[in-house]
């Protein structure tokens, strides 16, 4: 890293005196980790959103909480002040109010610890990204190859693998285990038609849905709904629907007209545009809806880490000649389930010449350069001297047999 | 400015208005408690509690600026939006095609990769949780992890026991690479005895290894040797890094490269490799997918993509040669040629240089000389 210290600059020679103020400017970020910084940010998202979401979430209930205490306790010390209560009832109110206040109190501690487990948590991801320079980048690839498996685990709920990987890998501060196994019960529920953990989670992340405009818990009591006009209990459905649909009845009207009708059809119906509602595959919808409700909320992607990955890197690395017969066995693209994988994707496009040896195995570079035999054939120069030591001058095209002497090879010029 | 830095001032912003709101809280509900006890006190020394109570509410009153808490809250909250808009969306969503992915085959990708990794337990569970069918493949690659690791291992604790014998057992397979290791590993255990000060113990060591490569290595036995006489200060040997290419380290990782070899296999897991060219290529491939407005789907509609998504040269497993002068890719219908000035272009190139006529003479774009399509040759790499 480059450090052009204007100040200091001339200066080395002159002494640095007490009278010279400590000026430390901060190093001009050379850009290309500049660059590196701003993708690496964009692309972990995730890992930052997450305990931020949480952070926020408590920092807000405490707020409300305090509020609410406050004025409520301040209000009762007006009513008692107001009223002519005698002594004895007075000194009771009071000291109840004091037990409140006390309640209060540690309430404020405890949430203020927890508060501050989740700002280190921030702060340690944070950190984590800000660490990746030049001499641990395979360190910190390695640990990011890890989260991205991590991340594949959790949403294929293998919890116990994604637990010990990410103990045995130090990386159990940078995933989320926990709202994921949430989401598991969340959606296993819902898979057994029981609608209550999905509406509890909404009710704990009501501001957030509410600001996304999300229909999620609308279309839960519509569920529920239907469930009851399926078990015939008419009565009890309109009840339902009196409480919990109207509310939202306004701005979703034709929904919830489509779905009141319902109450006129038996559940077995024909008729295709209420038979649909009935069917159990809206459970699936719902299903997929709270997976989006829920990759919304902590701005995750839908797709798994790994399938982004994945397509990505076999981009990358597909070329035609991943696709020939004798391809070498390091090449991904090697695998017919990966041949298949990057069948849809775009070929990868090189702008450099780089040759690889086919005896070595190893670039081709000016240290290194490529020779050439009298029939056109290429190999780098360290494994051809080497053969030439061995065999007294002469070397053999390993691919044609062709003998010649060392000296007959001529260097060529690849750019 | 410094990304990461601006999202850390932004975090600090947030802590730092907590902290103020928290302590602001703390003084309340102190000073509140205070007063409640001590107009309690009052009030059971006999004193008139109206009187007590409008003071209790004076008190408050003056205490609990409400507004102060509010501001304190307010201010909370404006930093906390400032940091969403810090932290900005996710931008991982134009590279997200929903692809097929076989979630078995993937499960025993990575069975093979913790195994390899040497993540035994994590392979286990993996295999518990996933009930992936461990089929005769599997339990091939799993049982070639746990051999090369009973090599391997013993390394770190530096002894080369268990590796000189796997590659004495193989060595006609492994031709000259056994050698080269066989030396590494020899030299780097007897650097280990003589930092431990077992002078004799090293010299014994050596006498029974050395000769056998003395005719390939005996430049750098004599210097093994030498190094006797700097036992005591063995960190100032002059040029003592040049006596092991490899390290421990290393070698050890040469060696399970060479045991995958043998037994064609590739060297690393390939959903690793696959991953890791992917976490490599990933940012160029967004920034291309963002200049060019592509929605979700069409990049991977595209047959080849526009831009050199450079990749390093670890994930070069095929020679590729590129004109520089049409910047195209080499194939068998475009091959490179060389002139006889030794600078190599493609056929088309060549053939649009000298307007199809193969007598008719064209310069060469790197050099003074010119040549004809005739003199050239086709090369094979």
């Amino acid at each position: 890293m480059e450090i052009d210290d204007p100040v200091t600059n001339g200066n080395t020679d002159a002494v640095m005196t007490e009278s010279t103020p400590p000026f430390t400017p901060s190093p001009p970020v050379p850009a290309s980790r500049l660059s590196q910084l701003t993708e690496s940010l964009k692309l972990e998202h995730q890992l930052l959103r997450v305990p931020f979401e949480h952070y926020k979430k408590t920092i807000r209930a405490n707020h409300r909480y305090l509020e609410k205490e406050v004025t409520s306790v301040v209000s009762s010390v007006g009513d008692l002040a107001d009223n002519n209560w005698s002594k004895d009832v007075t000194v009771s109110r009071l000291t109840s109010l004091v037990s409140r206040l006390q309640g209060l109190k540690r309430k404020l501690e405890e949430g203020s610890n927890v508060e501050n487990l989740q700002a280190q948590r921030c702060r340690a991801r944070i950190d984590h990204l800000d660490s990746a320079d030049a001499e641990n980048i395979t360190e910190w690839n390695n640990t990011k190859l890890k989260r991205i498996l991590v991340d594949y685990m959790l949403r294929m709920s293998y919890f116990e693998t994604a637990s010990k990987l990410s103990e045995s890998c130090n990386i159990l501060d940078l995933v989320d285990i926990d709202i994921f196994r949430e989401a598991k019960k969340v959606i296993d529920a819902l898979k057994r038609r029981e609608v209550a953990p999905a509406l509890a989670w909404c009710a704990d992340n009501k501001t957030r849905l509410k600001k996304s405009k999300s229909k999620f818990e609308f279309q839960l009591r519509l569920q529920e709904f239907i469930e009851l006009v399926r078990a015939d209990s008419y009565k009890q459905a309109i009840h339902y629907a009196r409480k919990h649909l109207t509310p939202c009845g306004a701005t979703h009207m034709d929904e919830l007209q489509r779905v009141l009708a319902t109450l006129a059809f038996k559940s077995t119906t024909e008729c295709t545009k209420y038979k649909v509602l009935f069917e159990l595959g809206q459970w699936d919808i719902l299903v997929h809806q709270f997976k989006q409700e829920f990759c919304k909320l902590y701005g995750m992607t839908m797709e798994t880490l790994l399938n982004i990955y994945l397509q990505a890197g076999l981009s990358a690395l597909k070329t035609p000649y991943g696709f020939e017969e004798g391809c070498t066995k390091e090449d991904p693209l090697s695998q017919e389930s990966f041949r298949k994988l990057a069948l849809p994707l775009p070929y990868s496009k090189q702008e450099h010449s780089k040759l690889v040896c086919y005896i070595s195995k190893e670039l081709m570079d000016t240290e290194n350069p490529p020779l050439v035999f009298p029939n056109g054939y290429v190999y780098s120069t360290k494994p051809l001297k080497e053969m030439a030591d061995k065999n007294g001058g002469e070397v053999k095209c390993p691919r044609t047999g062709l003998v010649c002497n060392y000296t007959d090879l001529v260097k060529a010029y690849i750019s | 400015m410094d990304p990461i830095a601006t999202v850390k001032d932004g975090f600090n912003q947030v802590a730092k208005r907590q902290k103020h709101y928290h302590t602001i809280s703390q003084a309340v509900t102190d000073g509140a408690f205070e007063g409640f006890v001590e107009s309690l006190v009052q009030i059971l020394t006999k004193n008139d509690p109206k009187t007590v109570l409008t003071e209790l509410k004076l008190k408050l009153d003056s205490l609990l600026p409400i507004n102060h808490l509010q501001e304190s809250q307010k201010e909370t909250n404006t930093s906390l939006t400032k940091f969403e808009k810090v932290l900005g969306k996710s931008d991982m969503f134009p590279a997200s095609r929903s692809i097929d992915l076989d979630h078995q085959l993937v499960d025993k990708m990575l069975v093979e990769y913790f195994y390899r990794q040497g993540l035994f337990e994590v392979g286990e569970l993996l295999i518990k949780e996933a009930e992936v069918e461990v089929d005769d493949q599997l339990s091939e690659a799993i049982a070639r992890s746990l051999e090369i690791r009973r090599v391997t291992e013993p390394l770190k604790e530096k002894d080369t026991e268990p590796a000189m014998r796997w590659i004495s057992e193989n060595r006609e397979n492994l031709k000259e690479e056994a050698s080269k290791l066989e030396m590494e590993l020899v030299s780097l255990k007897y650097w280990e005895m003589l930092r431990q000060r077992k002078r004799s113990e090293a010299l014994r060591f050596a006498r029974a290894h050395f000769p056998k490569f003395a005719s390939l290595h005996s430049v750098k036995i004599r210097k093994l040797i030498v190094a006797l006489l700097w036992v005591r200060d063995l960190e100032n040997y002059p040029h003592s890094e040049e006596l092991f290419p490899l390290g421990w380290d290393k070698a050890s990782r040469e060696l399970t490269k060479q045991y995958y070899n043998l037994h064609g296999q590739p060297s690393s897991s390939l959903l690793a490799v696959a991953l890791s060219a992917g976490v490599e290529s990933l940012p160029r491939l967004l920034k291309l997918v963002r200049v060019m407005g592509l929605e979700n789907e069409e990049w991977g509609e595209m047959k080849q993509l526009p831009v050199d998504l450079e990749l390093g040269d670890e994930f070069r497993f095929h020679s590729v040669f590129v004109c520089p002068v049409s910047r195209e890719q080499s194939d068998e219908y475009n091959p490179p040629m060389m002139m006889p000035c030794r600078h190599v272009l493609c056929k088309e190139t060549i053939l649009r240089l000298c307007k199809c006529c193969s007598t008719r003479r064209f310069k060469c774009p790197y050099c003074p000389a010119y040549t004809t399509a005739a003199a050239c040759r086709q090369l094979y790499i």
